[in-house]
């Protein structure tokens, strides 16, 4: 019985694999019907299925591809000419037959489908009486179990004598009129028996349909064949495990060579070496047993396009390039979904009609490109239709109809990132929905599909010209490079993909640099506002806001998760490692943080963060939108308080002031004995010219008299001349929001404001010029010293 | 031990066919065409059985049969044909091109045992 069952898995595998084939090669008869290579590949497919399910006992598939078999009998012998009702039906054939094959995989059986309309269709579109004779035949010939050269004779006897002479007869004038070449006493035979039909047009008509093997089709055909014999099929579970023992094998290892570290056995090393090279290699050789070529998931492509093309009323033709691009097993099965969808709305929604295409000045055919290449360890699938490209306009309109953005942010938006919009969950812009793309279920679903398995897609459009796809996707999910941190003396692994930077924020700076906005914190990453999220606390290790007070130590990983950024965290970041991915427990599974498990070089097990999932939990959008919305509308309420950089000084005694940065022009120390006088004023020799001085702590009273030791002072450049402004001591340059209050008015002072939690007053530099009588006359040519 | 080639283009009908082979204890090899089958006849040598289908890519069954025995070094070769096609006229052109017996797809363990000893490969 088993041997049996191994049998019929073998039976599935190769008839799987034959149909895929069906379905090119009759989407190839469709754009070329009067190949009769294509229609012979494709009788022989549907022969042969028919000719091995016999062993079997499966009769609906027998009588199915049976009647299939008649159909194409009959287009082989052009009897009908191929039609597109016909190459539909056909089609439809491959749909059941693989649906007969899944049912029989699945239960061992075909399951309780009742095809007879399929059957009829096919009955009725060959000659309709032909097919009930070599049915019965074939019927008759499978009930007696045992057949031989007489009981064939028996069984024509039989047929006849079941009064089907008639039919016999009719069929035998008609098929004796259409073809009149075969000898009538062939002619019969040949329209229910489809071999025959192949010998009599081999002998009496078309010789060199069957002898010619130089035909394209052939040629590659014989190819497979000299390769069945260099290649072997493997159980994909044993490919699997294989995988897994590898992966064990990579972390005793890592194992190995912490602990060589530890010794001081020079041979020992050597080994460890060796059997860590051996390893890297065996390592690469398992993962690429799994790599299969891109093309298994997208000959089915081909199929799908040409059926929505044709419930659309458009004519597209696909062009695939980098076909040969390999990927792991795993990944393919995972782009599977996300690539059907992106192609059913390129061609759903991206090429235009034919009427639209031809006034546009394009051809009434869409062409849509897919390409697949290696890029720098990922793999990138491109997906380019030349249709009308996005309408951004109507898409911004969209988004903000549905509150998916503010309508500052819309006003502020760029057109890709507009775009951008459709990956949003919830978005769709068809304005009546279609049964191809309208379902709901949108590029969002694309776009987590794609990144579950780590991988990114954007979007480009040219307005008129069309629209790109591009979908990025790791080479491999076994084996990842990842991050190794640690916070409450767990170890946790970040995904390298999802990695941008590292961030130590120390101290003083701690304080200024987290910014608390509606019970969030931020930090301000050069400018751009990011969420802070604590690792601890997501994970429930400990309390909300402990991490903030202690260690005056703040390590940031900066993540990536669909468009958002935000900062993780943790106590200590570690090494960047190759780790083996392992499934989670059923336990965990339903745990949104985390994406799988690793075992470490020290035998320890350490989870992997899924930050996609982290970011959803933290709500991350959600606090991004506020934190902007906050910013948007506090810069509105004073343009006073906008963040500026301030470069901050000392004039004496807790008296501290400051200047924007952008007034400094230079830092500079001049030792006392460099001064010299110019009129009223002090001066220096500076870059070949003379810089009067102007001392900053006289504006408060009478500046300090200078004996000895050196002056600080900043050179500013006004108009095009320098000046230099002497200071007690140079404190800080600051990046903060300067909220200018007027306490008392002064001349020389802008007015004071609250800077590192002091009140510092802010100086007007070109009030002060004019006060010491320092406008241009008095100040050197800066365009000599230049 | 007796060795057959086995020529089908559907591997499971190979498979098949081989398991039964190897339970009587015959060795057995195969090709998936006409014109595999001519390559692995012309480099295996103590060959005596052949089973053949009938309609496969490249080369078909019967092309195959016409051109083994035009050779006079595949005399005692004996040839079996293992088809679906049933038409007696059928059975006619096989047998004038050469085969020693002909058996009709789906076919019983019994019957093909039977074939076997005809052709005198098992006996």
């Amino acid at each position: 019985m088993s041997e049996l069952d191994e049998t019929i898995k073998e039976f599935l595998v190769e008839s799987l694999e034959n149909l895929e084939q069906l379905d090119r090669e009759l989407l190839a008869l469709e754009s070329d019907p009067t190949k009769i290579e294509t229609i012979n590949t494709i009788f022989r497919i549907v022969h042969t299925v028919k000719g091995t399910c016999g062993f079997f006992d499966f009769r609906k598939l027998e009588k199915v591809s049976h009647v299939g078999e008649n159909l194409l009998d009959s287009l082989r012998s052009q009897k009908i000419a191929v039609t597109e009702v016909i190459i539909t039906t056909l089609l439809r054939l491959s749909d059941t037959l693989r649906e007969l094959l899944a049912n029989i995989e699945e239960s061992g059986c075909e399951g309780d489908g009742d095809y007879s309309e399929l059957v009829g269709l096919l009955t009725s579109l060959n000659e309709q009486k032909i097919t009930l004779t070599s049915e019965a035949i074939s019927i008759n010939s499978k009930s007696e179990g045992s057949v031989d050269e007489s009981s064939v004779v028996l069984l024509k006897t039989q047929v006849s004598e079941e009064g089907q002479d008639d039919e016999l007869q009719r069929m035998f004038y008609a098929a004796q009129s259409e073809w009149q070449n075969a000898s009538s006493l062939e002619a019969p035979g040949a329209a229910a028996v489809p071999e025959s039909s192949q010998i009599g047009a081999a002998e009496n008509q078309a010789p060199s349909t069957v002898a010619d093997g130089s035909e394209s089709p052939k040629v590659s055909e014989s190819k497979k064949s000299e390769l069945s014999e260099s290649s072997l099929r493997v159980d994909v579970n044993l490919l699997d495990k294989l995988m897994n023992l590898v992966g064990e094998l990579v972390l005793a290892r890592n194992q190995i060579l912490q602990f060589t570290k530890s010794q001081n056995d020079g041979e020992f090393a050597s080994t460890s070496q060796r059997l860590n090279l051996i390893t890297s290699e065996l390592q690469e050789g398992v993962m690429r047993t799994r790599m299969q070529p891109i093309s298994t998931v997208w000959n089915k492509l081909p199929r799908i396009v040409r059926d929505i093309a044709h419930s659309c009323g458009k004519k597209v033709v696909l062009e695939m390039q980098g076909k040969e691009t390999e990927l792991d097993k795993t990944i393919i099965e995972a782009i599977k979904d996300p690539l059907t969808h992106v192609i059913r709305n390129s061609v759903d929604h991206g090429i235009e009609s034919p009427e639209k295409r031809l006034a546009a000045g394009k051809g009434a055919e869409g062409v849509l490109v897919m390409r697949a290449f290696h890029e720098g360890g990922q793999v990138v699938i491109e997906i380019s239709d030349d249709g009308a490209g996005l309408n951004t306009e109507r898409i911004r309109a969209k988004a903000l109809e549905k509150g998916l953005i503010t309508s500052d942010k819309a006003a502020s938006m760029g057109e890709a990132e507009v775009n951008r919009l459709i990956f949003l969950p919830g978005f769709s812009t068809a304005e009546q929905i279609t049964n191809i793309s309208g379902r709901g279920v949108g590029m969002d679903v694309v776009r987590s599909n794609i990144e579950r398995i780590g991988g990114a897609v954007d979007v480009a459009s040219n307005p008129g010209k069309g629209a790109k796809f591009t979908i990025k996707i790791p080479l491999t999910l076994a084996i990842i490079p990842a991050l190794i941190v640690t916070t409450n003396n767990n170890r946790y692994a970040i995904p390298q993909v999802n990695l941008l930077e590292l961030v130590r924020i120390e101290g003083a700076q701690l304080k200024q640099s987290i910014e608390r906005i509606q019970g969030s914190d931020f930090y301000r990453l050069r400018g751009k506002i990011l969420p802070l999220v604590y690792l601890d606390e997501q994970l429930g290790l400990s309390a909300a806001n402990s991490t903030k007070s202690g260690g005056g130590i703040l390590n940031l990983v900066v993540v990536r998760a669909d468009n958002h950024q935000f900062g993780l965290v943790v106590d200590a970041i570690h090494d960047t490692e190759e780790i083996v991915v392992k499934p989670l427990g059923r336990l965990l599974k339903g745990i949104s943080a985390f994406a799988g498990a690793t075992i470490m070089g020290d035998g320890q097990v350490a989870l992997i963060l899924d930050i996609v999932g982290m970011a959803r939990k933290a709500q991350i959008a959600k606090k991004e939108a506020a934190a902007k919305h906050e910013e948007s509308r506090s810069n509105d309420e004073g343009k006073t308080s906008e963040r500026k950089k301030m470069f901050v000084f000392e004039l004496g005694t807790n008296k501290r002031a400051a200047v924007p940065l952008d007034q400094v022009y230079r830092l500079e120390e001049f030792p006392v004995q460099a001064l010299e006088s110019a009129g009223d004023h002090i001066v220096v020799q500076y870059r070949d010219g003379i810089l009067p001085l102007v001392d900053l702590r006289g504006i408060y009273g009478e500046p300090p008299e200078i004996s000895e030791g050196s002056l600080r002072a900043f050179v500013h450049l006004s108009g095009d001349r320098f000046v230099g402004f002497v200071v007690e001591r140079i404190l800080d340059i600051v990046e903060q929001c300067v909220n200018v209050e007027r306490p008392y008015p002064k001349q020389g002072l802008v007015g004071s404001a609250v800077i590192q939690d002091k009140v510092t007053d802010l100086l007007d530099l070109s009030a002060i010029l004019q006060l010491a009588e320092l406008s241009p006359k008095h100040s050197f040519d800066a365009r000599e010293a230049r | 031990m007796p060795k057959a080639l086995i020529i089908d283009d559907s591997s499971t009908v190979r498979s098949i066919i081989s398991k039964m082979l190897t339970s009587w204890g015959i060795a057995s090899i195969q090709a998936c065409n006409g014109q595999e089958a001519l390559q692995k006849l012309s480099t295996e040598c103590d060959i005596q059985l052949a089973l053949v289908d009938w309609n496969m890519p490249i080369m078909n069954g019967l092309e195959f049969v016409k051109q083994v025995r035009q050779e006079s070094s595949f005399k005692e070769m004996r040839i079996i044909m293992v088809t679906t096609e049933t038409e007696m006229h059928q059975v006619v052109s096989a047998l004038e091109a050469g085969v020693d017996e002909y058996i009709m797809k789906p076919f019983t363990e019994e019957i093909f045992k039977e074939k076997l000893n005809m052709v005198g490969v098992i006996g």
